[in-house]
């Protein structure tokens, strides 16, 4: 059945297009950083470095992988030299089939389409505030299955794009961690007033086959340097937002040289607490109680793909509030594996 | 899990089936489009115009890359960003010239 049905549609996947009449090349490509997050007064130190794969094959196949080794370096609780994990992680590694100008399919290891943080925003050199939003592992958790995606105008002012996908795979090894869910995503961008906004949606199949939802929204306006963004999320573990702005100082009048590269960012947030115990929530990185955090951060962007980021936050809860100082640097490169042709 | 698979089954038919309906007479990109200057020029505003409304919508620009590389990251980002084939090639071309 499932051949016949290919085969019926085989005339559509053979007038699909794709986007290379240049050849495209392998690439490897990823970000490096270095930060100190001070956090209640204890100093940690983060460094990390993730590569990112990605290896075109013919004119419909793409192939992708991203790794994450990451050091946690802190002084333990009496003093003495700094010490801690260097995680390693997969936090994809998927096959990507352009099937035509509606449909990508995915198979393999992916990072889960639930709002826009966790696909779009997560790497460090894109992030404007590099604490993660409280409730990012919302939803998040990685998958292991297939994915059915794409985006197309459904309008002249409007495009629309979706994601449906399955994670099939519950798997608990280090480094490797998934969960066994089901989902969607849909979005509409409309490009004259650089709006969007879409929704998401997760059915966990495993323990207590709960839902997760969310929804999410961006704004670039035309006339003003501002990038405006905001996530809510709700399931069992708990629900939350996040609204954040970034502002580049492109316009300013005055010390044009290094006001254009700097960028202001605040962000507010609030987490509401679910119905797992503090211990469950820790474990899945998130507040163990209710709490609310303002950020605001400066990021100075040296060159291109590098950029020196500090941000002041305070976060408020029951248990007491605390600060959050962060101060590093971040860095994107692009190394291509083959021929490049002319620059 | 069965259902599960047979949902994810029904949606790749029926997007499949919409692709179908779609606009199926357009050229496969095995022939290179001919670009005269005055097209060029509106392709290059256009490409322009789709990369700060896309790619803006998550980076700061980055600089040109050669040909070769920026049709990878495209490809790439066109997953990554479900963004539309037309929004790619436009963002192609502008990030090429």
């Amino acid at each position: 059945m499932v051949l016949s049905l290919l085969a019926a549609f085989a005339p559509t996947l053979a007038t699909a297009q794709t986007e290379a009449v240049e050849k495209p090349v392998p690439i490897l490509s990823g970000s490096a950083g270095y930060f100190n997050f001070v956090t209640a007064g204890q100093n940690l130190i983060d460094t990390q470095f993730n590569p990112v794969l990605l290896l075109p094959l013919g004119e419909r196949w793409l192939v992708e992988s991203r790794g994450a080794f990451e050091g946690q370096f802190q002084r333990p609780p009496g003093g003495g030299p700094y010490g801690g994990p260097v995680n390693k992680t997969l936090d994809y590694l998927q096959a990507d089939f352009i099937a035509n100008p509606y449909v990508t399919i995915t198979a393999g290891r992916f990072l889960t389409p639930f709002g826009i943080f966790n696909e779009r925003l997560y790497p460090i050199w894109i992030r404007s505030l590099q604490p993660d939003p409280l409730t990012l592992p919302i939803g998040t958790a990685d998958s292991d299955g297939a994915m059915v995606r794409g985006g197309f105008p459904v309008s002249s002012g409007a495009n629309m794009n979706y994601a449906v996908y399955a994670s099939v795979a519950s798997v608990g090894t280090t480094g490797l961690e998934s969960e066994r869910h089901a989902g969607g995503r849909l979005g509409f961008f409309f490009p004259g007033p650089r709006l969007e906004v879409g929704g998401s949606f997760e059915k966990f199949l495993q323990g207590d086959r709960t839902n997760a939802f969310g929804f999410h929204m961006g704004w670039q306006p035309a006339k003003v340097p501002l990038n405006l963004r905001a996530e809510f999320a709700r399931s069992f573990q708990g629900s939350g937002y996040w609204v954040e702005g970034a502002y580049r100082l492109s316009q300013a009048h005055r010390w044009q040289k290094q006001l254009r590269r700097t960028e202001v960012v605040a962000r507010a947030q609030q987490f509401f607490s679910g119905s797992v115990g503090p211990d469950q929530a820790q474990a899945l990185n998130l507040p163990s109680a209710d709490a609310r955090e303002g950020d605001f951060g400066v990021n100075y962007f040296v060159k291109d793909g590098l950029k020196a980021v500090a941000s002041y936050g305070r976060q408020f809860g029951p248990a007491g509030n605390f600060n959050q100082w962060t101060v590093g640097i971040a860095y994107r490169f692009l190394i291509p594996l083959g021929r490049t042709g002319a620059p | 899990m069965k259902n599960t698979f047979k949902v994810l089954l029904c949606v790749l038919v029926l997007t499949l089936t919409g692709a179908a309906s779609g606009p199926a007479g357009r050229k496969d990109n095995a022939e290179p489009p001919i670009v005269h200057n005055a097209d060029a020029d509106t392709m290059r505003v256009q490409g322009e115009q789709s990369f700060r409304a896309n790619c803006g919508r998550c980076h700061a620009a980055p600089q040109k890359f050669p040909p070769r590389v920026m049709a990878t990251v495209v490809r790439h980002m066109r997953v990554r960003a479900t963004i539309t084939d037309e929004d790619m090639r436009l963002v192609l071309f502008y990030m090429t010239q």
